[in-house]
């Protein structure tokens, strides 16, 4: 099981920072649902060695759909949910960085899979389909939404897309 | 701003917590078994098998050896106090509740004292125990050292993951005094470091080879950096990559204690992004630390109040990257070529609360001027500005009071 070890030491930073994002910017959650999909890869480690990146950025996408569904009576918010800055004024790197999950945090489990998993993990639309078990249909009006639902949260902070 | 890029800078700073790699690692093997346990039990169960299971499981680790060794060093003889530490290691685990980091589900045995020694402020002596945690089906060896008249500190040692024993025990009235358990290598330690006029730092290091306490006993004072380290040969004075052993009061013991030095904590730039580098995820505090140490300009980081958490980057006129911070009191930069390979390192002056951070950069790149909460420079840029090679002088706004700082 070395190079299960290998993996989880070389890809769980990663791996943390899509789940962080997939949890809403709450790096508790985060964690745990990452040590939980690492976990249960251990046992499954022969079938899945060809490509585990995929499988734990499905796991983990999976997971925080979960999280969300069984505390979904009581929402969270774990950053301050107050007025999102819009004002992009000194190029605030630290501004945008929190926006950008606060904005996040905001929108619908799914489609923050989706934005999360296309933009941040660069997968493209057939891959972001089979990480959520979803059609490529569903990818593409849940990115067109998403992406202008971040535009209203986020304002003139959003630019571009890539 | 891209959403890349924003996300990227939302989760630059985000790594796993020590200690993660080795939790998995255990937690999925505990899983494995379990299911392999059940699976095994429902085909027996099915085939009407009552007797003759064998279920597969992970190998045992050999039991730790501390855990019965006979005491050594100069009270090994001494019933009374053998007695007395056990006693006090018991009263331990009765007032300090496990915390995250001790996944202790089960004491059981009774504790074993394997080193007792005399230091400046009295007897001291290490104990080992046997316990049951979460995170392991095997069970884990509880380590702790106790001194002046308690326990001092107290570790879990995973039966698969022995390698990552600290070790390192800090205690004494003014915390100067050290215990290093060799593990079985040799352990170094330094104090002191000096910075040469080519701005490089050097160390001397004595060391204690794997003898047989296998415990190193000294004395350091805070003050002058004392670093262990524990490997196969003695550090050489320029190397500052070795892997520092950290002890368990690395972080404060209580909350909102305020960080030393500026007090700053963040990531802010003096320039704009360059149109062309929008996408570009910056260069990482903790690598521009790793760049200077590798140059051995920068020292070994093993305190919480070593390094505050906060960096001003700037995008030079050259087309380079620089990332300035604070360790020890002194300001910092690291440069970098556009494609990210590391460029050159500057040793900026004392950092001072209550002034601006002032870094001046090589090759007539300007001069980094830092002030968290303020605006500085002619644009009242927020926090941070480069100011342009030639600068003399720089108005610093805090809370709108103007202050015009002179520059090298």
């Amino acid at each position: 099981m070395q190079d299960f070890e290998d993996f989880v030491a070389l890809r769980s930073q990663a791996l943390l920072r899509t789940a962080y994002l997939l949890c809403g910017g709450d790096k508790g959650a985060a964690e745990d649902i990452l040590q939980d999909v690492l976990m249960s890869m251990y046992g499954k480690w022969r079938r899945i060695r060809s490509s585990p990146e995929a499988y734990a950025r499905a796991g983990l996408a999976n997971a925080a759909a979960n999280r969300w569904r069984r505390r979904s009576r009581k929402p969270e918010a774990p950053l301050e949910l107050g007025a999102v800055p819009t004002a992009r004024g000194h190029e605030q790197q630290v501004v945008d960085a929190d926006s950008v999950v606060r904005a996040l945090a905001q929108l619908p489990k799914k489609m923050r899979a989706v934005l999360v998993l296309r933009f941040f993990d660069d997968l493209s639309e057939a891959e972001t389909a089979r990480a959520l078990g979803c059609g490529i249909g569903t990818v593409k009006s849940q990115t067109s939404r998403g992406l202008a639902r971040m535009r209203e949260l986020m304002g003139e902070q959003v630019l571009t897309w890539n | 701003m891209e959403l890349k890029q924003a996300m990227e800078a939302a989760t630059a700073e985000l790594d796993v917590r020590p200690g993660f790699v080795g939790d998995v690692m255990a937690g999925g093997r505990r899983m494995h078994t379990r299911r392999l346990v059940v699976v095994t039990a429902v085909v027996a169960l099915l085939a009407g098998v009552t007797t003759g299971v064998v279920l597969t499981r992970t190998p045992e680790e050999p039991a730790d050896p501390r855990l019965t060794a006979a005491a050594t060093g100069p009270l090994a003889g001494d019933a009374q106090f053998i007695a007395t530490v056990q006693h006090l290691w018991g009263e331990g685990q009765r007032d300090r509740p496990w915390t995250r980091d001790e996944p202790v589900t089960e004491v059981s045995s009774k504790p074993n004292v394997f080193w007792t020694g005399q230091t400046p402020t009295g007897p001291a002596a290490l104990v080992a125990q046997q316990v049951q945690v979460r995170t392991s089906e095997h069970p884990a060896t509880l380590v702790g050292l106790v001194a002046d008249g308690t326990v001092v500190d107290r570790e879990v040692v995973l039966s698969e993951s022995r390698d990552r024993e600290a070790g390192l025990y800090r205690f004494g009235p003014v915390g100067d005094q050290y215990v290093v358990l060799t593990l079985g290598r040799t352990v170094s330690w330094s104090q002191s470091p000096k910075r040469g006029t080519d701005n490089r730092l050097t160390r001397t290091w004595a060391s204690a080879p794997h003898d047989e306490d296998g415990v190193v006993f000294t004395v350091a004072p805070v003050d002058e950096r004392p670093v262990f380290v524990r490997g196969d040969s003695v550090p050489q004075p320029g190397d500052f990559t070795q892997h520092a052993i950290v002890s368990g009061d690395l972080q404060p013991d209580r909350p909102f204690v305020p960080h030393p030095g500026l007090g700053w904590n963040g990531n802010f730039c003096a320039t704009d992004f360059p149109e062309r580098k929008r996408s570009w995820q910056g260069i990482k505090l903790q690598t521009a630390q790793q760049d200077l140490q590798k140059r051995a300009v920068l020292d070994y980081v093993v305190s919480w109040e070593a390094i505050p958490h906060w960096s001003v980057c700037a995008w030079l006129p050259d087309g380079r990257y620089a990332l300035m911070f604070e360790a020890y009191g002194e300001l910092y930069g690291a440069l970098y070529q556009p494609d990210g390979t590391f460029s050159a390192p500057v040793v900026g002056g004392r950092a001072t609360k209550g002034d601006p951070a002032v870094l001046p950069l090589p090759d007539g790149q300007g001069t980094i001027v830092a002030d968290v909460g303020a605006t500085v420079g002619p644009q009242e840029r927020a926090h941070a500005w480069l100011a342009p090679a030639g600068t003399r002088e720089v108005t610093v706004r805090q809370k709108g009071v103007p202050r015009v700082i002179q520059l090298p």
